[in-house]
């Protein structure tokens, strides 16, 4: 159920996000999803590709000099309503699970936005977090479901 | 590891009492100065201009009257212009190549070339060498002191010795291989080489006799040491000297592999603060010093090495009573003062290692603002230290600052650049950036 996502390593200097694009644009990679963090001194950023995207995505920014990554994350489907995201993270709240951070995504499906998170627990284990969020009626999507998106 | 057969070359002078090792040293001591101010006119001008004359030295403390000597000294003073005998009396000339402009070079006299091998025969003793052994020598023979310094001290111990001076790999392993060599004198990159291709050329290392070898001539690491022993199965020992005072052999490590000894009834090593010249005491690190006492062809008054490094006086466990200096962990060129402070980069470095999954790849970038100074450490990425998470690398950035702070002792703002986005170098890595404008 988690998805991949890539992670980059961003140094605070003027044009750094444009130089990053210009490399996925000349990979010819289509991105889903982005998201910055950005603190004082650097940023990460966190973007979704296909998986067929994977190899050349990464090839291509490692090649440029980046630090790049690999890793997993969740993507939920959140109802397109008043109260949606908050009953989501109503479920997350009661399982007691923490968000390390998440973000919005470009697509929709069936009515739902998509949102990726990126959840930490002291007790619970990958497998358990997931059960626990499907169990409790929060929809997550696979990897295929990604792709074909 | 093979047995260690090591033994002590010269017991009566190597475990000599320290009390009248001192008494040995001032009388050497006196006849140097008295003979450089007699027949150097660069030190005589010196000591004439610090109002220091051969009778003030009283006591060993009273070096710290005498000028030091530095390596432009040896250049402006080239080739002959520091001998303290006759021309005629110099019986080989050693020099080193210098990375800018013309060489320096060394004259030694029959006496010179005499204890520079007894040196040299120490330091293989140490390392287990005798009449039985074969002693493959592959530093280079020529103007640089290795080869001939190894080749000297092997024939003094009475080994049969090997010239095989530098390079040519696959012969040196067929004649290490051939000959059965007992022990190896190299570069220990070199070695480390040699140790390598050992496996690929598809020998078998129970078929090499080798139990032994001394390393030296640039500076190196106890994990590189393990690394040799583990690829010869042997014990590896550090040599350390410089042409100026002598060649190999000035310091060289026993059994205890914790230190050189220095070969102190030939040289009287000091520590000084590399800004203000002052003598520190043992166990302070800072710039190694080093006056001849027993050279007669061009004798040297507290040479100024710029090696960075420790003496101790403490007791040794192999028996030796001469000083032990460490491992040279830097060189006073590279010494940065910021906010009063010496910072070394092998300092970072060392800081930077305490932190897991960093790697030593870093550049210091030195600046003054608003009349203070500020100390940036620019550090490579690994995949080890990357995470998708910002509370992750904050952490890791805080953790290399603090190890800056508790090595180093003064405050750094750390920046995590990408992997390879500092300038690699083939030779001396360019470590320092000092943007204060301070520098001549």
């Amino acid at each position: 159920m988690f998805i991949t996502q890539i992670s980059v390593y961003l140094e605070n200097n003027r044009g750094t996000l444009r130089k990053l694009t210009g490399v996925l644009a000349s990979a010819g990679i289509d991105m889903l999803g982005l998201s910055v963090a950005d603190t004082s001194n650097f940023g990460i950023a966190r973007i979704v590709v296909r998986e067929k995207d994977f190899s050349a995505a990464i090839a291509a920014l490692i090649d440029a000099g980046y630090m790049a990554m690999k890793n997993q994350v969740l993507c939920a489907a959140v109802p397109n309503r008043p109260a949606g995201l908050d009953s989501v993270l109503a479920v997350i709240d009661a399982q007691h699970l923490f968000i390390e951070y998440m973000y919005s995504f470009n697509y929709s499906l069936d009515g739902n936005a998509l949102m990726i998170l990126r959840l930490n627990s002291d007790e619970m284990d990958n497998k358990a977090i997931i059960r626990n969020l499907t169990e409790n009626g929060v929809r997550l999507l696979t990897q295929e479901e990604v792709n074909a998106l | 590891m093979k047995k260690n057969d090591s033994r002590i070359y010269d017991p009566a002078v190597e475990c000599m009492d320290r009390d009248e090792l001192h008494r040995i040293q001032l009388e050497r001591l006196k006849e140097t100065v008295k003979l450089v101010y007699d027949k150097v006119p660069m030190y005589r001008e010196r000591m004439d201009a610090k109002g220091v004359k051969p009778e003030d030295i009283q006591t060993l403390e009273d070096l710290s009257k005498l000028p030091f000597t530095n390596k432009s000294d040896l250049r402006d003073q080239f080739p002959f212009g520091l001998l303290a005998a006759d021309k005629s009396e110099i019986v080989r000339i050693q020099g080193s190549s210098g990375t800018t402009g013309k060489p320096i070079v060394s004259g030694y006299t029959e006496n010179d070339v005499e204890v520079w091998t007894e040196m040299v025969a120490r330091a293989l003793a140490a390392a287990g060498g005798g009449k039985d052994d074969i002693v493959q020598v592959t530093y280079g023979y020529g103007l640089f002191t290795g080869g001939l310094g190894a080749h000297q001290g092997a024939t003094r111990i009475g080994a049969m010795t090997v010239p095989m001076s530098s390079g040519n790999t696959q012969r040196q392993l067929m004649m290490m291989h051939d000959l059965g060599a007992t022990m190896l004198c190299c570069t220990p990159s070199y070695a480390i080489f040699l140790g390598e291709s050992l496996k690929e050329l598809g020998y078998d290392l129970s078929e090499f006799q080798l139990k032994s070898g001394c390393f030296g001539a640039e500076p190196w690491t106890e994990e590189m040491r393990d690394k040799l022993e583990e690829l010869f199965d042997i014990n590896a020992y550090n040599i350390y000297g410089l042409t100026e005072i002598a060649g190999p052999g000035v310091s060289y490590e026993c059994p205890a592999k914790d230190g050189m000894h220095i070969c102190e009834d030939h040289v009287i090593a000091e520590i000084i603060d590399p800004e203000t010249g002052e003598p520190l005491p043992y166990g302070t690190r800072g710039e190694l010093v080093f006056t001849t006492i027993t050279k007669t062809g061009m004798p040297m008054i507290r040479y100024r090495t710029h090696d960075i490094c420790v003496l101790t006086e403490e007791p040794c466990s192999c028996g030796r009573t001469h000083v032990r200096m460490g491992r040279i962990t830097g060189r006073t060129d590279d010494m940065l003062i910021i906010r009063g402070v010496n910072v070394f980069p092998s300092q970072i470095e060392s800081a930077l290692l305490r932190v897991s999954g960093v790697a030593p790849h870093y550049m210091l970038i030195v600046d003054r603002v608003n009349s203070t100074d500020t100390l940036e450490v620019q550090v490579e990425l690994t995949d080890e230290m990357f995470s998708d998470k910002v509370a992750d690398l904050e952490r890791v950035r805080d953790e290399i600052k603090e190890q800056i702070k508790s090595v180093v002792g003064i405050s750094a703002t750390v920046k995590l650049v990408p992997p390879k986005s500092i300038q690699r170098s083939e030779g001396k890595a360019k470590r320092t950036i000092d943007k204060r404008g301070l520098t001549e």
